[in-house]
């Protein structure tokens, strides 16, 4: 029964490295890591219909598809967290993947009845998403999520999502100098030039409907978007020289020159402010409205162009999660 | 009640090695359980739409269940098995210190585990990573670790053999540390707020790999492998360097999975140093392994399990060739967050240590209950099945990660790169098919093997001759 005195000896060391290791990397940090709460950090009172709603996102399991710390790379997820904003995360949410995007400034960014239908069905605001639906959410529960994730972040000011990479505002400066954006004459420029190369696709209008747009999966953008007035001259550029890898949008500096591609964005920049067509945002409309085929008719329309099976869906599933509710419900935070 | 009670004296046995052999069989059910649900929860990512309205069936929830199963459940059980028949081997002794205590913490093990798995699928989960089991559950669950860790000490000491071979060290070895592991990592023991509680969480969730996976399956692996080739281990002394590091280096790693999140610097600095440092004991292994195999490599022609221990090897250098690179800053913050590292842990937990158990399984089972493995060929199937069915899954996930890392960096909209996953998700799936395939076999064949011929063999550990497996 007695062991090798010298294995007693090496079993005690064993245990004394452990022990250390776990004081010091894991009890330690417990005692002197204490940031203090940032603005940003939101405190859930216990039992507030935003403490049940973070249950309900952890009982669901959606931290295991959505990280919830943004950082300086992710340019286009929002402002980067800093330790003060989880003082009252617990348990933590951080999250080890991310199927669906990072949800650390979620809050605010879409309505609550935009984040109640696409509950329901993420697919009918977001084609082709694999989002799990949570149609079997009570009511009150889908309440309570919405309120939680109205609050995550949402104390972080929004900056502007998609910008150029310095290497094009570099570039950018060059070219202004020899093109002026704003002018009619390089807006008339470039029609010419969207006309050849871009309307099969983005459509005459810049609706997104062009011929070729019906073959496409992701469909092309829609410029109309009001979303669009926001792009500054520089994100313009970028955004046409570079395409958009991923989907058939070219990267058009191949194949065209700098300022070409000043002038076909002098165009484009116009279409937003002349063809504008779509509602700001879903609290603007009347959300017992929603019920109507005519609101997912224009929401079908200024989601992608106009023929999207999208109205196949909605009135129906949005009734069926009680949707009539919303306007009710929907304003809880 | 007679029934009742002849099971009950059937199950809760003190006949040497059916400890050994029970949890064998019960890590092989849970095996085939939860790797279905693997693939349906792959499914899901083809077909969101599949199940609707099933609360117990959304993604969720599917993946802890499939997480636990495979890990509580079929891998914690298989090494628990082939513990309980190496241990008293190694050191000498007929049979596990008390085989009764080893088939009630059977019994109990399976037991939390299923109504465990339940309530994580109804809503009552702790919901932080590998640590879904909650409450009651964590305290039932450290009782099962605390009863096998004294049937395993005990075991040792009350054996014969007073010179511990290094196995004895690697298995005693984790069965300290993975009790205390669990203690930190789950909150009814351990509850910090805020980010604090991400450090302890990660620390548990790195340290259930590498203080319990890892260390027992390189237990394993330096058991079978001199066995299998009937040559004696390359280096003992590499392999006591590779124990002693693991102790060093290993634990201290866990904040390298949260390595861009606002956690204090230092924290992060030691997770990345140990995490290149464990460079050292992983060499010890692979030398141990390449060297031990030199000239060797034609057995695998025909002796099965040594096929599954040479798959597992060739697997433990990948993973960890990747693990070390990904914790560095450089890496790390441009893989973090994507599918490659999902298919860097199924490289880990699926590709080599549970192939070590596959091997040790093939190798036990015979020993235990003195009966030829029922089917060479099924065991053939399994092999390749599962072989082929990881490397796709993992090929297919490491692409997936790298268009996922880009489209981050490239700072693109999400949903406008998601589309280029459906492919790689859809192939995942198909893997995952492959593998649930092959484990079915494996279950058919072991409870062939066990409940169906005639025992052919009288094949006790301690006879010289042993038995022709496989
Ligand atoms: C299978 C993984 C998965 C799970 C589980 C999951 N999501 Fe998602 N989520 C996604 C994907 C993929 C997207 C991107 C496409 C879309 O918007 O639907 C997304 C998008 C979102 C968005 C929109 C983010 C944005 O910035 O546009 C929100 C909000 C969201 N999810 C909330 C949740 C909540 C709340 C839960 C838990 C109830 C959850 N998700 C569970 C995969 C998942
Ligand atoms: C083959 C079809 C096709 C052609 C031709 C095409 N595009 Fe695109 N375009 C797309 C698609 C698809 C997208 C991606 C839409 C999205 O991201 O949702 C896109 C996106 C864009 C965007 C980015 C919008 C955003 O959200 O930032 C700009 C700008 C753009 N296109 C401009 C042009 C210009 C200018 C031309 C002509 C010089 C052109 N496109 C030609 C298909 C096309």
């Amino acid at each position: 029964m007695r062991p090798n005195i010298n294995y007693l000896i090496a079993g005690v060391f064993v245990a004394l490295i452990f022990i250390t290791i776990i004081t010091v990397t894991a009890i330690l940090p417990a005692m002197t890591f204490t940031p203090v709460p940032s603005e940003a950090a939101y405190k859930y009172e216990p039992g507030s219909p935003e403490a049940i709603g973070r249950m309900i996102y952890r009982r669901e399991g959606c931290f295991y598809c959505h990280s919830q710390f943004s950082r300086y790379q992710d340019r286009e997820m929002g402002e980067v967290v800093n330790a003060g904003d989880y003082v009252y995360e617990t348990p933590h949410v951080l999250g080890s993947e991310r199927t669906g995007p990072d949800l650390s400034n979620i809050g605010g960014k879409y309505p609550d009845a935009w984040h109640w239908t696409h509950h329901v069905n993420p697919r009918v605001v977001k084609p082709g998403s694999i989002m799990p639906s949570f149609s079997y959410l009570s009511d009150e529960e889908m309440t309570y999520l919405v309120a939680y994730l109205q609050t995550v972040g949402a104390k972080r000011k929004q900056p502007n999502w998609v910008t150029a990479p310095q290497e094009y505002r570099d570039r950018w400066d060059k070219v202004k100098e020899a093109v002026d954006i704003n002018s009619s004459a390089a807006a008339n420029a470039g029609r010419g030039i969207y006309m050849q190369n871009c309307a099969q696709c983005h459509g005459v209008e810049g609706r997104g409907n062009g011929p070729t747009s019906v073959s496409m999966q992701k469909k092309p953008a829609n410029f109309t978007r009001p979303f669009y007035k926001s792009y500054d001259d520089a994100t313009w550029f970028w955004r046409v020289a570079e395409g958009v890898p991923g989907t058939r949008m070219p990267r058009w500096y191949k194949s065209l020159s700098d300022e070409s591609m000043a002038y076909v964005a002098a165009f484009v920049k116009t279409l937003p402010q002349d063809n504008e067509e779509a509602v700001t945002s879903y609290d603007d409309v009347d959300i017992p409205g929603a019920l109507d085929e005519n609101f997912w008719e224009i929401e079908a329309a200024k989601a992608h162009g106009h023929n999207n099976p999208l109205k196949d869906y909605a009135p129906s599933t949005f009734k069926a999660a009680g949707a009539d509710d919303t306007a009710t419900h929907g304003g809880a935070h | 009640m007679s029934w009742l009670s002849s099971a009950t004296r059937h199950i809760i046995s003190d006949e040497p090695y059916s400890a050994s052999r029970n949890f064998i069989l019960s890590a092989v059910l849970w095996l085939v359980v939860g790797v279905t649900l693997g693939t349906l929860a792959g499914a899901l990512m083809t077909w969101p739409d599949l199940i609707t309205g099933v609360a117990q069936l959304s993604f969720g929830r599917l993946r802890p269940a499939h997480v636990n199963m495979v890990a509580i459940g079929w891998l914690s059980m298989g090494y628990v098995g082939c513990y309980f028949y190496i241990l008293p081997v190694l050191a000498r002794r007929k049979g596990i210190w008390n085989e009764k205590l080893g088939n009630i913490t059977m019994v109990a093990w399976n037991l939390v585990l299923l109504s465990g798995v339940i309530a994580i699928m109804n809503g009552y989960t702790e919901a932080r990573e590998y640590a879904e089991l909650n409450g009651i559950f964590d305290w039932l669950v450290l009782a099962a670790l605390i009863s096998t860790g004294i049937n395993g000490y005990m075991t040792v000491l009350t054996g014969e053999e007073k010179k511990w071979y290094v196995s004895i060290w690697y298995m005693l070895g984790s069965l300290f540390w993975f009790p205390l592991v669990y203690i930190i990592g789950n909150r009814a023991f351990v509850a910090f707020d805020g980010l604090n509680d991400a450090v302890a969480a990660w620390f548990y969730g790195h340290n259930i790999l590498g203080m319990w996976f890892t260390v027992g399956g390189v237990g394993i692996l330096y058991y079978l492998l001199p066995r299998f080739t009937s040559a004696p281990l390359y280096s003992h002394t590499l392999s006591m360097i590779g124990f002693w590091t693991i102790g060093m280096f290993y634990a201290p790693t866990g904040t390298h999975h949260i390595l861009q999140s606002p956690v204090p610097e230092w924290l992060k600095a030691i997770a990345v140093i140990s995490s290149v440092f464990l460079l050292v004991p992983v060499l010890t292994v692979l030398t141990n392994f390449f060297m031990t195999m030199r000239r060797k490599w034609y057995l695998a022609a025909d002796h099965i399990p040594l096929r599954f221990v040479i798959a597992a090897g060739i697997a433990y250098l990948l993973t960890c060739i990747q693990g070390p690179f990904q914790a560095t800053r450089a890496i790390n913050w441009y893989l973090h967050f994507s599918n490659w590292v999902v298919g860097h842990a199924h490289l880990a937990l699926l590709a080599t240590f549970s192939f070590i158990v596959f091997a040790a399984v093939y190798y036990i089972i015979p020993k235990v209950t003195g009966r030829k493995i029922y089917s060479k060929q099924l065991a053939v199937y399994h092999f390749w099945f599962t072989l082929i069915g990881w490397i796709v899954m993992v090929v297919v996930l490491t692409i997936a990660g790298l268009i996922q890392a880009a489209g981050w960096h490239f700072s693109i909209a999400m949903d406008q790169w998601a589309f280029e996953m459906e492919p790689y998700m859809f192939v995942r799936f198909l893997s995952g098919i492959l593998i649930t395939v092959g484990q079915i076999f494996f279950m058919y064949n072991i409870y062939k093997t066990v409940f169906g011929a005639e025992k052919d063999v009288e094949a006790l550990p301690h006879s010289p001759t042993g038995i022709a497996y496989v």
